[in-house]
């Protein structure tokens, strides 16, 4: 009773059935043969096919019978009919191989597409189920999607962060793979951001609750990654408007073969092979698992489409500021004018002042000399009450930055420089010409030696102490470390035309162009001029992708074939609008998302490849009366898994 | 009262893209399904339905009498 009660439960279950049933149908398979080659017993061999050919058939007829309920004719209804066909005359164990084949087919498929799909069930796995909530000293456990933005968070060591928040106490290191692709952990204290489903190390933290539940940055990225899946490419919409026609074309086919041979086997043969199996699945199977592997690396591609287009870039336009260079300006140079009055012996030494000795603190940071510090010391007076970006720069690289005094009067002349007051002596702070305009003399050597830094790239900004000139100081956005390598990688990916695009004047985007190794610069764009660029290249036939930060590249970056944003954890902006979205901050993302992308279009084109001349040489073979229907099938179901397991290797590109 | 919500569904055995068919129409026809949507990709079933009439046991036993296992899902 209860055997038979497991039994009906099995049969009910979709999947556990159509395993009973093959291995069923396959056991009489087997049997038959045996009747017939050891025994000798054609009416058992032929009892054993038909009993084999009922059940696999039983779910393929009433899958058929679904369809045409629904006024659908499908595969389903094809196999069944060539299936029948096969009985009517006479082809029993052809009709049985058929049945037996399809089922088994479409059984393996499932298995390996459901691997396929578990990239993303990784992901959604990631988040926390559960969240310790601090109340009035008390800690209450509550799911982790019921957390309201505001509350304070507990997370232990080794546990998984379960909402966005910003570090409220505590210091830790994250592991931050799932969310940005980075594999080494990040350092969080007091004021970090920090994601739902990363996981902290080994420190316990305090967090302050942003967003969490669906809101969190790793929903977000599933639902872009599966919509993104979802999204069809072109050659997908393509090749489904080939099968939609492709079925009925060969049913017509059948018909026609019929009246003019009158050769019903031929007939059936016929509607056998014209599944379109491995074609339709050619082209999701690879954006399916290239699109998920790209998300475990950190990079969202917003669809198909995009993975397409990512993979025929020629020409990749950079936009300097925060991309090529660090983002953040620093005071490169410290040029001490104070020499010339309280010169050394009283004789002007010329070398004094283009020596800039560079030393390195404790933490690695470039500290100037104790003249240049005295220097940076006068221009922080002047700075600390300014929110100009340099002002931040200058800040940084004077020591004991906290102590700096304010200044007792203070006048900003917006873009051009800073007077100020302290302590009864005047301090001007700005551009060589506003300097020049207080009445400070520049004049000779200290000239010259201004230029020359104007034209390595540097902005310029005069320190003048009671009218006298006392300083310059040099102020540069660094090129990040990897620039250089990046470049060298993107041309040996094959990028034909590697470009930057700034807004900056030519001598600094020149310098930083020239430490990349970029050789066509073009500076002092605006969006428009941007636009223009990337046009242009459109038209000489170019492929063109752009890096950009999407508010004053949005244009270019809208018309460009493919948008780049970079480090866009955490913004929802660049999630939702950047055709490819790197999580991180790490350039080298850059050439390894093209580089997926191109290996994901080879793979759909080796799948397309597969699966036209699998069909060709089918409806060939079935014409010149080499492929009958048990054969048929089963290269029919080959070229399907064939197509499958290719796809399948970009799991591990 | 109606009461519509969207429930998503996630099956990992559709194998051809013709099962989405079959899915789709198969809920699309139950009264009380507002629209069914089948992503055969992802295999993500989005179903907006009257939960007066249709619980998410009715939605998995259609889903179920096509042939295929679903099971309901948070995303």
């Amino acid at each position: 009773m209860n055997l038979l009660n497991q039994l009906k439960q099995k049969i009910r279950n979709p999947t556990s059935r159509k395993r009973l049933l093959l291995t069923v149908s396959g056991v009489f398979i087997v049997m038959g043969w045996f009747a017939n080659w050891i025994l000798n017993a054609p009416l058992m061999f032929n009892a054993m096919m038909i009993t084999a050919t009922l059940l696999a058939g039983y779910d393929i007829v009433s899958r058929a019978w679904q369809g045409l309920k629904n006024r659908h004719t499908n595969i389903e209804l094809l196999v069944s009919i060539a299936a029948v066909g096969g009985l009517a005359i006479g082809v029993y164990w052809e009709s049985a191989a058929v049945t037996f084949l399809f089922l088994l087919g479409g059984w393996l498929e499932a298995r390996t597409l459901s691997k396929t799909r578990s990239t993303l069930k990784e992901l959604i796995d990631m988040a926390p189920e559960t969240a310790i909530v601090l109340e009035d000293g008390q800690q209450n456990e509550i799911p982790a999607r019921e957390v309201q933005s505001g509350s304070l968070i507990l997370v232990k060591p080794g546990g998984k962060i379960p909402v966005d928040g910003i570090v409220e106490s505590g210091h830790t290191t994250v592991d931050e793979s799932m969310v940005t692709g980075e594999s080494m952990p990040a350092e969080k204290q007091e004021g970090d951001e920090v994601f739902a489903g990363t996981i902290n190390r080994n420190g316990s933290i305090r967090l302050r609750a942003t967003h969490s539940g669906g809101d969190t940055t790793l929903a977000k990225i599933i639902r872009r990654v599966e919509e993104a899946q979802e999204e069809k490419a072109p050659t997908q919409r393509f090749i489904e408007r080939f099968a939609t026609w492709y079925t009925p074309g060969i049913v017509v086919l059948s018909i026609g073969s019929f009246a003019f041979t009158q050769d019903l086997e031929l007939a059936l043969t016929l509607l056998v092979i014209g599944c379109p199996g491995a074609l339709v699945i050619s082209t999701p199977i690879s954006i399916i698992t290239g699109i998920g592997r790209a998300a475990k690396k950190g990079i969202l591609i917003k669809g198909g489409e995009y993975l397409e287009n990512a993979g025929k870039i020629t020409a990749l336009a950079l936009d300097k500021t925060g991309t090529l260079t660090e983002g953040n300006p620093k005071v490169t140079n410290v040029l001490n004018f104070k020499s010339t009055a309280v010169s050394v012996g009283g004789t002007y030494e010329e070398e004094s002042i283009l020596a800039t000795p560079k030393t390195f603190d404790k933490n690695g940071k470039e500290s100037f000399s104790g003249e240049q510090q005295d220097i940076l010391y006068w221009a922080s007076i002047a700075e600390s009450a300014s929110e100009h970006p340099l002002a931040d720069a200058i800040l940084a690289a004077t020591d004991n930055n906290s102590e700096i005094a304010e200044a007792d009067r203070f006048t900003a002349h917006t873009g051009q420089g800073i007077e100020a007051e302290y302590q009864s002596n005047d301090i001007l702070v700005g551009k060589p010409k506003f300097i020049k305009e207080q009445g400070v003399t520049v004049n000779g050597q200290v000239a010259k030696e201004i230029e020359k830094l104007a034209a390595s790239g540097r902005t310029v900004v005069l320190v003048a102490l009671n009218g006298e000139l006392i300083g310059a100081l040099g102020i540069m956005d660094t090129m990040r470390p990897d620039a250089p390598q990046m470049i060298e990688k993107l041309r040996d990916y094959g990028i034909e035309r590697l470009l930057m695009i700034t807004g900056d004047s030519p001598e600094t985007a020149g310098y930083i162009a020239g430490g990349a190794g970029i050789d066509e610069v073009h500076a002092r764009m605006l969006p428009e001029d941007k636009l223009e660029v990337v046009k242009k290249l459109q038209k000489e036939g170019y492929k063109v992708a752009m890096t950009g930060d999407g508010i004053n590249d949005a244009p270019a970056l809208a018309a460009a074939d493919l948008g780049i944003a970079m480090a866009a954890a955490g913004t929802d902006v660049a999630i939702e609008t950047a055709d490819l979205a790197l999580m991180s901050d790490d350039l080298m993302k850059i050439p390894e998302a093209l580089s997926l992308s191109k290996k994901t279009l080879g793979n759909i084109r080796q799948n397309v490849v597969v699966a036209l001349v699998t069909v060709t040489a089918l409806l060939a073979g079935v014409f010149m009366g080499s492929v009958q229907m048990a054969g048929g099938m089963l290269i029919h179901e080959l070229s399907v898994m064939a197509v499958i397991l290719n796809g399948m290797r970009l799991r591990w590109a | 009262m109606e009461s519509l919500t969207k429930t998503i569904l996630r099956s990992d055995e559709l194998s051809c893209p013709s099962c989405v068919s079959n899915i789709e129409s198969t809920l699309n026809n139950m009264d009380g399904i507002e629209q069914a949507k089948v992503h055969f990709n992802t295999g993500r079933i989005e179903v907006e339905h009257n939960t007066d009439t249709v619980s998410e046991q009715d939605l998995i036993e259609a889903i179920q009498n096509t042939g295929y296992e679903a099971k309901v899902s948070q995303f």
